[in-house]
């Protein structure tokens, strides 16, 4: 795959494709009376269709533009991951472990990812960052974030 | 006399002190999150929607709304300070904003872009409350079929105006009428592409996929790379007031602006945007020092400021009148509108007159408060520009992730906004335009709706959108829009305004 838009028209070939077949399942209905899966069916139909015009006029310009890597070439791909990943798992955490430790957690290890601060910078940034999030959010704005293991405590 | 007596009305809503204070925060939260790049109104107001739910609806509407021109204001300071725009409809800002600065004038700069913005506002809440209520009382006797082509048309609109390729644009438009049907069925009660997950019944809800889409992925965009260091124009700020001179050459790129900028706002998708490019290229062409332009000329300034504040004003024409929203920000608006059991069509004026004439209003206040909010408190926002993106980043984050999580106090929330916001990474890296997304995918139950309509009401033949004069008119226009990228001329025009974006 050389040509960014060479995958991606076939990623969402693929999934207009998933997305008629599987309005075809949930009912089609007839025009008279169309059923629930009538207008995602031709959603899915005219995107499918559309990614194979644009599969073709990627094939045209294959020569002009750069490959895949090129995307993210001079980026730390590994940045992004590694933010994503976080995210991932406080998002797993949050409501067995509760708002206030893994939000800490999650800031003190955010804000080393593009920062050069001391260790004990950090922690108070979190620190500060988390306790100004719980006072605005759960106590002026009650918008009940999880308590978890501090249930008992807080 | 009507219309006086309902603006009349309309400002003793907006005075009562609770909308006062709610406005005030709405452009007090606008400004901060049109000066802070990386988060804009979209995520700033979809992370907001969830704490108005107690609130007075009205009041919220106010609030919400006033993030949104908020914002516009916002977004002209960093343009001007840093050069570097808070969002899209201040790129053109930074032209001849930045050389003004950089010449010692970024105080007039700011001041032109303040009551240009103040002008323009005016000029949009007039012709808002002139516009709006005979539309409205036309667009009462559009039946399914007739809102299903308007929709079909503003999605045509949007793609075409969307900047980068309309082949991608349509092609997200399609995906997200599909996001936007997932969940349970409303006419069969059946579930559609949920997967057997629970959070899906109730459909992809809005917040979730926005502040994905628009705020996640902005971020991560931001962390892949090395940030330049932003420089700040460290001369002192004096003489905000711009001098008479000035004056002269300001007043009327601002009253074209203003005009220019209603009317492009009603179109659907990137109003401000545009308005803000076309305003600039016409104020050149008509400028008798076009060479000035691009070195610091105060036209190109007063200009697109005014044209994209009014822009704002303008969108909300067809939320208002036709219920369908033009924008990302109008969307989460109609979403609002919903919750607070006022949804939005032709009929909101008449049974609800204390939100249409009180949200107008308060915008005209709004006004008043964000100049004087820009003006002095100028130092404020440009320390604000001083916090260094490594900390703000995971603030941002963190922000997002109540916001989703508060919904409904439900991990799963978090975990599809996560989702969208990978996807809208990815969409950025390979150059799809988020913003068709997630209007089809608002606007996908109403089409699914009135389609299914349409189709009951004509006996199953698609003839009933072309034997019906609007719907023929309305699906005419629709082609003229597909075709006209073959246009060589318009092509090349697409190409310079979505390169000028970038």
């Amino acid at each position: 795959m050389r040509n960014p838009d060479l995958s991606s028209s076939l990623f969402w070939f693929a999934i207009g494709i998933g997305i008629s077949i599987n309005s075809l399942k949930y009912g089609f209905g007839t025009l008279h009376e169309p059923g629930p899966g009538f207008i995602t069916f031709f959603a899915g139909a005219i995107l499918s269709l559309l990614s194979i015009t644009l599969l073709f006029s990627s094939l045209r310009e294959r020569a002009q533009r750069g490959g895949l890597r090129d995307l993210w070439a001079g980026f730390e791909l590994g940045k992004v991951l590694y933010v994503v990943l976080l995210l991932v798992a406080y998002t797993l955490v949050l409501k067995s472990i509760g708002f206030l430790i893994s939000t800490f957690v999650l800031l003190s290890l955010l804000l080393r990812v593009r920062g050069t601060y001391r260790l004990v910078t950090i922690l108070f940034m979190a620190l500060l960052a988390t306790a100004c999030s719980y006072l605005i959010f759960e106590i002026w704005l009650k918008a009940q974030l999880p308590k978890g293991i501090l249930e008992r405590i807080i | 006399m009507d219309i006086l007596h309902y603006i009349l009305f309309g400002f003793g809503v907006a005075f009562q002190p609770v909308n006062l204070l709610f406005c005030f925060i709405g452009v007090f939260i606008g400004t901060l999150v049109g000066v802070l790049p990386g988060l804009g109104p979209v995520a700033a107001i979809s992370l907001l929607l969830p704490t108005t739910f107690r609130a007075p609806p009205v009041a919220s509407i106010i609030m919400l709304s006033g993030i949104y021109y908020g914002a516009m204001y916002g977004g002209s300071t960093t343009s001007i300070l840093v050069n570097i725009p808070g969002e899209a409809a201040s790129v053109v800002t930074c032209f001849d904003g930045y050389q003004m600065a950089r010449k010692g004038r970024a105080g007039p700069a700011l001041g032109i872009a303040a009551f240009g913005s103040f002008i323009a506002g005016t000029v949009g809440v007039i012709g808002l409350a002139f516009m709006a209520p005979p539309l409205a009382a036309m667009a009462l006797k559009f039946g399914p079929p007739e809102y299903f082509s308007l929709m079909v048309l503003g999605l045509t609109v949007l793609t075409f105006l969307s900047g980068g390729s309309m082949l991608k644009s349509l092609m997200m438009a399609c995906f997200g009428v599909v996001i936007g049907n997932i969940g349970l069925d409303l006419m069969t009660a059946r579930p559609r592409f949920t997967f057997g997950m629970n959070i899906l019944l109730d459909g992809v809800g809005l917040v979730p996929l926005v502040m994905g889409l628009f705020g996640i992925s902005e971020v991560l965009l931001n962390v892949e790379q090395q940030l330049r260091e932003r420089k700040i124009f460290e001369t002192k700020l004096k003489g905000l007031l711009p001098t008479l001179q000035d004056w002269k050459e300001s007043i009327w790129p601002m009253i074209r602006g203003s005009v220019l900028g209603f009317f492009l706002g009603i179109l659907p998708g990137g109003g401000a945007v545009i308005s803000s490019f076309v305003s600039y290229g016409i104020e050149r062409k008509l400028s008798k020092h076009p060479e000035e332009f691009g070195k610091g000329a105060i036209a190109g300034v007063a200009g697109p400021e005014s044209a994209n504040n009014s822009a704002t004003a303008g969108a909300f024409i067809p939320l208002l009148t036709l219920g369908l929203p033009s924008n990302a920000v109008m969307a989460i608006l109609l979403g609002a509108l919903m919750i607070y059991n006022m949804p939005p069509g032709p009929r909101l004026i008449t049974v609800h007159p204390n939100l249409f004439w009180g949200v107008i209003t308060s915008m005209y206040i709004g006004n008043v408060m964000l100049l004087i909010l820009n003006l002095p408190l100028i130092g404020l926002w440009v320390q604000i520009l001083k916090v260094p993106y490594p900390i703000l980043f995971p603030l941002i984050l963190l922000f997002c992730l109540i916001g989703a999580y508060s919904l409904n106090s439900n991990p799963a929330e978090v975990g599809l906004m996560l989702f969208f916001g990978v996807l809208g990474y990815l969409m950025k890296k390979f150059k799809y335009d988020g913003a068709p997304l997630v209007l089809a995918m608002v606007l996908g139950p109403l089409m699914d709706n009135s389609l299914r309509q349409s189709l009951l009401m004509s006996g199953g033949s698609g003839m009933i959108f072309f034997t019906r004069p609007i719907c023929l008119v309305i699906f005419g226009a629709v082609a003229i829009i597909l075709l006209l990228p073959l246009l060589p001329l318009i092509s090349r025009i697409r190409k310079s305004i979505g390169g000028a974006e970038k």
